[in-house]
C-alpha cells in the first residue's frame, strides 16, 4: 500500500499541469492492496471485540440502531467499566462467608479486577450499519432453537459430568481449562467479550493462518484442497479455503467431540467469507450449520478493525496453576469429606 | 464499593452466552477456590509472575508475628501490556489489600484477587492522577514518595 502511494505521487509529480487537475492525494480512493499472486491481502494483525452480542438482547426488534441508541450503548459500556474501576473502601472486610453470589464464571467466589479486561467498547459496523446482534440471519436475531436430538445429547453429557468424577483425571477437564484451545470459539471467529480478541492472518498461495492470540489458537486453511478423511478430527476441524472472486470463503467441518459452539455436535459445518472492506476493515461472515444441533443454519457478521500492534504470546500451559489448583481442591475435599464420615 | 465480580456482570450487560457452556473463562472459579474459605491479606508484593493464563502476585503477609506467603490470582497480563503496564510497573515491597477466596486446596497459600488494592483503595493497576502509573513510592516527584494514607469508608 505504501509503495502504491509512494508510485501515484511520483506519477502525479511527473505529469505536470495534469496532476494540477487532479484532485489532492488525500482523496484518491483506497484501492484493494493485494498480496504478489494477486489475491486481496488480509494479512495483518486485526480485532473482533465488540459490546455487540451475538445475539440481539431482548426489547430490540431491528439490526440496525441508530446513531444514538450505538452511542448511549456505548457510553452505557464507558460509564460501567469507569465505576468498577473506581476505589475500593481500604477497610472492608473479607468477603462473606459462604461466597458472594456472583454466577457464570466467577461461580460465587468472585474473578479478579476489571482492570484485566478489554472486551471492546464499540458497537459492531458493518457496512455503514450499526448492529444490534452479530446474528443477521435469521432475521429475528437468535441462534436458531436446538433439535430434540440435541436436547438429548446435552441431558446426557450433563449426567455424565454431574459426578464428582469430573475431576478424577486432567483430560476430564475442559479444553480451555487445559490450555489446549481458547475458551471462546475459534470457529467461528465470534469474540469472547472478555480480552485478547485479536488475530493474525497470514497468507501464502497455498494456505492462510489464522493466529488467536487467546490461547495462541493456530488455524491453518489449506487452499483449494478438499478435507481430509472423517475419521480425522483436529482440534479446530478441517479448514479449506478457495477465493470467489475478491472473498476468501473458508469450509471447516471434521471436529472433535471435544469442541462444540452453543451445544453443537461433531456434524457442525462453519463457512466463513472474508472480504476486505477497506483500509483499516475486513468483513467477516459465518454460518453455521448442524443439522443434528440447530433447526436451521444461522449467520452473523463481525468487523475486524486493524491494529497497529503486535499479538502478544499467550504461553498457557506453562503458567497454569488452575489445573493443579482444582485437581488437589478436589482431592482436598474428599479428605475432608472423607473425615466426616469417620 | 463494588467488589462483586467483573464477569457476571459483563455477562449480564452484553447479553451473551457465547459457547452455551455455563464456564466462559479460562476456568470454572467455583471450582478453584473455596467459597467458605473466604480472606483477607494486607502485605508487601514481594514477587510478580507476569504469565498466562492467570498473573499471580505474590504478597508476604504476617500470621501470629510470622511472615507467610501468599499467592494471588489475576487476569491476563496480555491486557495491561497493552497500556504500557508490565511487570516493574509496580514495584516489589509494595503494600496492597486483597479481598478473595483461598484454594479449595487449604494446604496451598493461594487465592483468587477478587479486589487487589492499594492500601488506600485505589485499584493495584489503574494508575495515579499524575502520570499515569501507579504510586509505589519510588518517585520522588509524587510528593513524599509514598502513597497516601488509606482514607475512612466512604472517602471516593
Amino acid at each position: 500500500m505504501r509503495i502504491m502511494s509512494a508510485l501515484g505521487l511520483a506519477l502525479v509529480a511527473s505529469v505536470g499541469v495534469i496532476a494540477q487537475q487532479a484532485p489532492p492525494p488525500t482523496a484518491k480512493p483506497w484501492v484493494m492492496p493485494r498480496t504478489p499472486d494477486g489475491k486481496p491481502e488480509l494479512q495483518g494483525v486485526w480485532s473482533n471485540a465488540t459490546i455487540t452480542p451475538l445475539e440481539r438482547p431482548q426489547g430490540i426488534t431491528d439490526l440496525v440502531l441508530s446513531e444514538e441508541a450505538a452511542a448511549r450503548m456505548e457510553r452505557a459500556v464507558i460509564a460501567r467499566r469507569d465505576r468498577l474501576n473506581e476505589p475500593s473502601d481500604p477497610n472492608r472486610p473479607a468477603p462473606p462467608q459462604g461466597g458472594d453470589g456472583s454466577t457464570g464464571a466467577a461461580g460465587n467466589v468472585g474473578g479478579y479486577n476489571n482492570f484485566w479486561l478489554d472486551p471492546g467498547e464499540r458497537v459492531a459496523v458493518v457496512d455503514g450499519q450499526r448492529r444490534s446482534s452479530l446474528i443477521i440471519d435469521p432475521p429475528n436475531g437468535h441462534v436458531p432453537v436446538l433439535t430434540p436430538e440435541a436436547r438429548a445429547r446435552q441431558a446426557a453429557r450433563a449426567k455424565a459430568f454431574a459426578g464428582r468424577g469430573q475431576y478424577d483425571h486432567p483430560e476430564y477437564r475442559p479444553l480451555a481449562e487445559r490450555c489446549l484451545l481458547s475458551f471462546g470459539p475459534t470457529t467461528p471467529l465470534v469474540p469472547n467479550y472478555f480480552y485478547n480478541n485479536n488475530l493474525q492472518i497470514v497468507q501464502t498461495p497455498g494456505h492462510v493462518m489464522i493466529l488467536m492470540e487467546m490461547v495462541h489458537d493456530a488455524r491453518i486453511v489449506r487452499i483449494g484442497a478438499t478435507h481430509v478423511p472423517k475419521h480425522i478430527r483436529p482440534w479446530m476441524g478441517d479448514s479449506i479455503g478457495q477465493w470467489e472472486g475478491d472473498t476468501l470463503v473458508v469450509d471447516t467441518t471434521n471436529f472433535p467431540p471435544q469442541q462444540n459452539f452453543r451445544g453443537s455436535s461433531e456434524n457442525l459445518h462453519v463457512i466463513e467469507r472474508f472480504r476486505r472492506a477497506d483500509a483499516t476493515t475486513i468483513n467477516y461472515r459465518f454460518t453455521v450449520d448442524d443439522p443434528t444441533t440447530f433447526t436451521a443454519a444461522f449467520t452473523g457478521e463481525i468487523p475486524f478493525r486493524a491494529m497497529n500492534e503486535l499479538i502478544y504470546e499467550y504461553a498457557c500451559h506453562e503458567g497454569n496453576y488452575a489445573l493443579s489448583n482444582i485437581l488437589s481442591g478436589a482431592r482436598n475435599e474428599e479428605k475432608r469429606l472423607g473425615s466426616k464420615q469417620q | 464499593m463494588s467488589k462483586r465480580n467483573v464477569f457476571a456482570g459483563l455477562l449480564l450487560l452484553a447479553g451473551l452466552v457465547v459457547t452455551g457452556r455455563t464456564v466462559l473463562a479460562h476456568h470454572a472459579f467455583g471450582a478453584e477456590f473455596d467459597a467458605n474459605a473466604p480472606i483477607r491479606l494486607q502485605g508487601k508484593i514481594v514477587r510478580l509472575e507476569w504469565v498466562n493464563p492467570h498473573t499471580w502476585i505474590h504478597i508476604e503477609t504476617v500470621k501470629d508475628g510470622q511472615p507467610e506467603v501468599w499467592m494471588v490470582e489475576g487476569g491476563t497480563p496480555n491486557t495491561l501490556l497493552r497500556r504500557g503496564i508490565t511487570k516493574e510497573t509496580v514495584a516489589i515491597g509494595t503494600e496492597v489489600i486483597v479481598d478473595g477466596y483461598q484454594t479449595k486446596d487449604h494446604s496451598l497459600k493461594r487465592a483468587n484477587g477478587r479486589d487487589i488494592t492499594f492500601t488506600d483503595g485505589r485499584k493495584l493497576f489503574m494508575g495515579s492522577s499524575g502520570t499515569g502509573a501507579p504510586r509505589d513510592g519510588k518517585d520522588p516527584t509524587e510528593g513524599g514518595g509514598a502513597p497516601p494514607p488509606p482514607k475512612k469508608p466512604g472517602g471516593f
